[in-house]
């Protein structure tokens, strides 16, 4: 019965769309946070404005997508039927707003209780999502790797937001912890285990759809979220056993299966077949480029841990890791998913007697690619920027604001071109 | 071509039926059809990327008579036998018959806007079509075609071997 809903209860366009449509606003809020706090927040990863922005940035952007897209695509996927899609996006999109609202402003303004509050919040919204994500994927057998990604990555998420929760609430109460160790196992569940995991889980259906390439080989798609968790869980353990070298072998492990993964992607891409490369290529490509470096950096730091004492190597490699890896994967495919979802629903209202335009009628690929351009060079200067803070932090955190302000207004356009075509052939439909 | 196509979820985990045919399924036997459309379909994109629009619409046009043929099998020989044994008619089958509309009307805009010379109109439907057409794919072939392989058990090799022919000649 699970496989036979999953064909009409796609749900409303509605439910992923004000996931999409926020995130972009989260990524000018930590634009604007960083031209506004100067090169103060490139002084080191633990100053407030650097915390601040990189929840605004994981939270409020990134697993806003993800959290979007899932409720989109888990029916079509894993034949997985959320009850009330639309109402589980609305509480789950308020939760997750306010939540990151709280967690950054108690970073900046350095207010425990705020950032428990945030925590907490956060963990709700996110525990609720869970919940009635799994009972919808329950029954649901693994006869993918996208299927296992998918499961696997909602594991580390529930890991991740509770690292999360126990750190703020330590912080709130002054509880002994070792902060320092136990935000890179956070930060690695967070990336590694949900991001990278679901990223893969989705890659492994969209880059062959999207690009028309070969598929991904069946062994390693199948591993490669197995290789991922039990390098957390290598990483996880050591650190309750207190044992370093082990914590950096699962640190190693997951860094390679990440360059393992980027570089499949990467082979593949060189294979594909469509006609011309588009923005979701190029920001693909952008992605790979930057978390192949940042991976490199990763496991040097593992292999030579003095290495992380270098000035400026833990910023550069999360610029690179999240500005320049994560965020490129996301916005190449809410360039995609965006329009097609456009399409799909204008189509359906046609009933096949009204024609929907064509995707590039609703994006245009040039804006796509001249936002995409901005993005650039709002990474470069975010780079450069832990080199010459005094000069380049302001500026890079006002291209930062401006690219993503520049995605939200493209994102929007489009929407506002639905609508107006949704208009019209309503109106034609009545007038047939 | 040079790509073969994509095993993904064709691997060691599908289960396979075995029933007079040397294991193939409604599952197998209908995704290699798809993947020859994709080839097909790739084509016409190199073409269109050379510039070539006399070659791309001869390409195209092989394609579409392709994809043409597999909705025919599925529409009058697929579709009809899972109905018939299951009693679902409004359900999924119902469903990708609609998409199959949604298809054929991509297809036909973007043959005229090949006709046309249009790249950019032509790169713009392509672009609708792929993800359209491999959303459907995805679905028949991760849902629909392992419950016909399930509820089809006793006509499997029938159906097999009307699809083969029909499927076969062209
Ligand atoms: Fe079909």
């Amino acid at each position: 019965m699970q496989a036979l809903l999953a064909f009409e209860n796609a749900p409303p366009f509605a439910a992923p769309l004000r996931f999409f449509l926020t995130a972009p606003l989260f990524g000018v809020l930590a634009g604007l946070l960083i031209a506004f706090e100067g090169a103060d927040v490139f002084a080191s990863r633990w100053m407030p404005g650097a915390l601040a922005a990189t929840h605004l940035i994981t939270v409020g952007f990134m697993l806003q997508v993800m959290l979007g897209a899932l409720i989109q695509i888990l029916p079509v996927v894993a034949g997985a039927n959320l009850r009330q899609p639309l109402l589980i996006a609305r509480l789950v999109h308020v939760g997750l707003s306010a939540g990151a609202l709280m967690l950054a402003a108690g970073f900046l303004l350095g207010l425990p209780q705020l950032l428990g509050g945030g925590a907490v919040v956060l963990g709700m919204t996110v525990l609720a999502f869970l919940i009635v994500t799994a009972i919808a994927l329950r029954g649901v057998p693994t006869t993918s790797p996208t299927i296992r990604g998918i499961k696997l990555s909602l594991f580390s998420l529930f890991a991740v937001v509770g690292l999360g929760i126990v750190m703020s609430l330590a912080l709130a109460y002054g509880w002994p912890l070792p902060f320092s160790a136990l935000t890179d196992l956070h930060a690695g569940w967070g990336l590694g285990g949900w991001a990278a995991v679901l990223l893969a889980a989705m890659a492994f259906v969209v880059v062959p759809m999207f690009q028309l390439t070969p598929g991904y080989p069946a062994r390693s798609s199948w591993w490669f979220p197995i290789i991922m968790l039990a390098m957390l869980v290598v990483w996880s353990a050591a650190l309750l056993l207190d044992l370093s070298v082990l914590a950096r072998l699962g640190q190693l492990g997951a860094a390679l299966a990440g360059i393992a993964f980027a570089l499949q992607t990467m082979r593949l891409q060189a294979k594909r077949r469509r006609a011309r490369p588009d923005a979701t290529y190029r920001y693909w490509q952008l992605g790979l480029i930057s978390s192949i470096f940042a991976l490199f950096l990763l496991s040097t730091a593992a292999l030579w841990p003095t290495a992380a004492e270098l000035e400026g190597w833990t910023l550069v490699f999360g610029v690179l890791l999240v500005a320049g890896g994560f965020l490129p994967f996301i916005t190449g495919m809410l360039y995609k998913i965006v329009p097609f979802l456009s399409w799909m629903h204008l189509q359906n209202t046609g009933q096949a007697k009204v024609p929907a335009p064509a995707m590039n009628k609703i994006l245009a690929e040039s804006g796509m690619h001249r936002q995409m351009l901005a993005y650039g060079l709002a990474l470069i200067l975010l780079l450069a920027a832990v080199f010459f803070p005094a000069w380049l932090a302001r500026p890079a955190g006002l291209a930062f604001a401006v690219a993503n302000g520049w995605l939200w207004w493209n994102l929007f356009s489009a929407i506002r071109r639905y609508r107006s075509h949704l208009a019209d052939i309503s109106r034609k439909l009545a007038a047939l | 071509m040079v790509v073969k196509a994509h095993p993904l979820w064709r691997n060691e985990n599908e289960p396979s039926i075995a029933i007079g045919h040397a294991m193939t399924t409604i599952r197998s036997f209908m995704t290699d059809d798809h993947r020859r459309c994709d080839d097909l379909f790739a084509d016409a994109e190199q073409a269109v990327a050379k510039k070539d629009f006399t070659l791309a619409g001869a390409a195209f046009g092989h394609f579409q008579s392709a994809m043409l043929a597999h909705f025919d099998s599925e529409e009058k020989t697929l579709f009809p036998t899972f109905e018939a044994k299951t009693g679902m008619s409004m359900g999924p089958t119902q469903v990708m018959r609609m998409e199959h509309v949604q298809l054929r009307a991509l297809m036909n805009d973007a043959v005229d806007a090949l006709k046309a010379g249009n790249s950019d109109d032509y790169l713009g439907l392509a672009d609708t079509l792929v993800i359209m057409m491999q959303q459907h794919n995805m679905k028949e072939e991760n849902i629909l075609y392992p419950m016909c392989d399930q509820h089809l058990s006793d006509e499997l090799p029938a159906v097999l071997e009307r699809l083969e022919t029909e499927l076969c000649e062209e």
